[in-house]
């Protein structure tokens, strides 16, 4: 089974799931097997799309497994990011800073700080 | 006269020692020849008086040539260990489009009346055929793609095409990008080069023109054909797109938002991946090129070095016997 982080929510495809386009946000995207997590990867963003044949494809335009990542300059990042918002002045800016601290902060919930 | 001939002698003698000197007679006997810079008479001495001319005008070039050999070898050995660095890049970046076609299917025969060429080609030079033919096919597509009601454009990329298509077609050029390898080939720049064409041209399909690399002597031309969101509505609607309409969609509230995501994502990955494919193929292009040119400098190398020993010999025999003759006709007059 995998679990993808859909901007609908966290989605979990089974064999035989229905055909689906599925578009993701940033969040962690982790493969079960046998009722065990096998691995999980941070996605940045992307599409999903099942198909009949229960063969799912996924895109993103990063993706990277969660251990190489420094819990440290997460927390940094997410601090840094809401700092930002609050200093933003033009629309650009903040919305910027709102992708910074989406990111920042799911990944931040997927290492678990 | 005997004096004459004696002064002769010396001056030829004196050549024979030193290399700067036969310059200076060199411009002596320059302007009594216009023949003296001739390269081309392998193996002849040319008009009395002008033979030391040649001579040095064949060291010349043999000079240059070994130059050219050096540097295309240096060439060659460049474009291989860029080949290398850019090759697995390239192979990996092939499983980026595969989902789409997965999904929507490769439709190159579809009927569009805007359509944009987009060009992949080289900054640089020196690589080969690769521009020209893909210059060549971006010119038969526009003339397949051109009819009565139709719009077509060209999109180029890379400074090879844009000269060659500047030439006659100007009028049709929409948008040009130069200079993409200066910092490396990235997703990123690629989505960027998306971003700008979707804002300034109004396309229902692009065909993307590239080199495919298939191995370091083989280039496929390669189109990729992308729809526009309205097309792939329009397509799917009447069912010629395989069973988009089976697909579920989650996300974004209206199917049109998702694909237009879907089209621009779809754009970036192919442009990623074409980019990726023409630096291959330039590299490797360039490198048969630099190898045949080589090895033709070896060759117009070796071809010199005979042609000048053999008349260096054919001078010193010359001299050697008019020495001797003169030596033995002053004998005989005593």
């Amino acid at each position: 089974m995998v679990i993808l982080p859909a901007t609908t929510g966290q989605m979990g495809v089974l064999p035989g799931h229905v055909p689906t386009i599925a578009e993701l946000k940033p969040g962690v995207l982790s493969v079960h097997e046998g009722g065990q997590v096998k691995s999980q990867y941070f996605v940045s963003s992307g599409f999903a799309f099942v198909h009949a044949n229960s063969v799912t494809d996924v895109v993103a335009i990063e993706a990277v497994p969660l251990d190489r990542f420094d819990p440290e300059e997460v927390k940094k990042g997410l601090t840094d990011c809401t700092q930002k918002l609050n200093a933003a002045t033009t629309d650009l800016e903040r919305a910027q800073a709102q992708i910074g601290i989406e990111v920042h902060s799911a990944l931040a919930s997927a290492l678990g700080v | 006269m005997a004096s004459g001939s004696a002064r002769k002698a010396g001056m030829r003698l004196s050549s024979l020692l030193s290399g700067s000197l036969a310059s200076g007679i060199k411009s002596q006997t320059a302007a009594a020849s216009p023949w003296s810079s001739s390269t081309g008479a392998a193996g002849e001495l040319g008009p009395f008086g002008s033979r030391f001319a040649s001579s040095q005008a064949v060291r010349n070039r043999m000079k240059s040539v070994k130059s050219i050999q050096k540097i295309t070898k240096a060439m060659k050995m460049v474009a291989a260990s860029k080949l290398r660095g850019v090759v697995s890049k390239t192979e990996k970046s092939r499983g980026l489009w595969q989902p789409f076609i997965a999904l929507l299917g490769d439709h190159p025969g579809v009927d569009a009346k805007k359509v944009s060429i987009l060009t992949v080609s080289t900054d640089r030079g020196l690589c080969g055929g690769i521009n020209s033919t893909a210059v060549k096919y971006s010119k038969a597509l526009l003339k397949l793609s051109s009819g009565p009601d139709k719009e077509v454009s060209y999109i180029i990329v890379g400074d090879k095409a844009r000269a060659i298509l500047q030439r006659d077609s100007k009028q049709s050029i929409a948008l040009t990008v130069t200079e993409t390898q200066k910092i490396s080939i990235s997703f990123t720049q690629a989505s960027m080069i998306v971003d700008e064409i979707v804002k300034d041209l109004d396309f229902d399909v692009v065909r993307v023109m590239y080199n495919k690399f298939n191995s370091v002597v083989q280039f496929l031309p390669t189109v990729t054909t992308i729809l526009s969101p309205e097309t792939l509505i329009r397509e799917s609607e009447s069912g010629k797109l395989g069973d988009l309409d089976a697909y579920e969609v989650e996300g974004a509230e209206m199917k049109s938002e998702v694909l237009q995501n879907l089209s621009e994502f779809q754009f970036a990955s192919v442009l990623y991946n074409a980019f990726l494919e023409n630096a291959c193929s330039e590299q490797g292009a360039r490198m048969s090129a630099m190898d045949s040119s080589t090895r033709n400098a070896t060759e117009m190398l070796d071809k010199l070095t005979l042609s000048y020993n053999r008349s260096r010999q054919a001078t010193i025999t010359t001299e050697l016997i008019e020495i001797i003759s003169g030596a033995a006709a002053l004998e005989a007059s005593n």
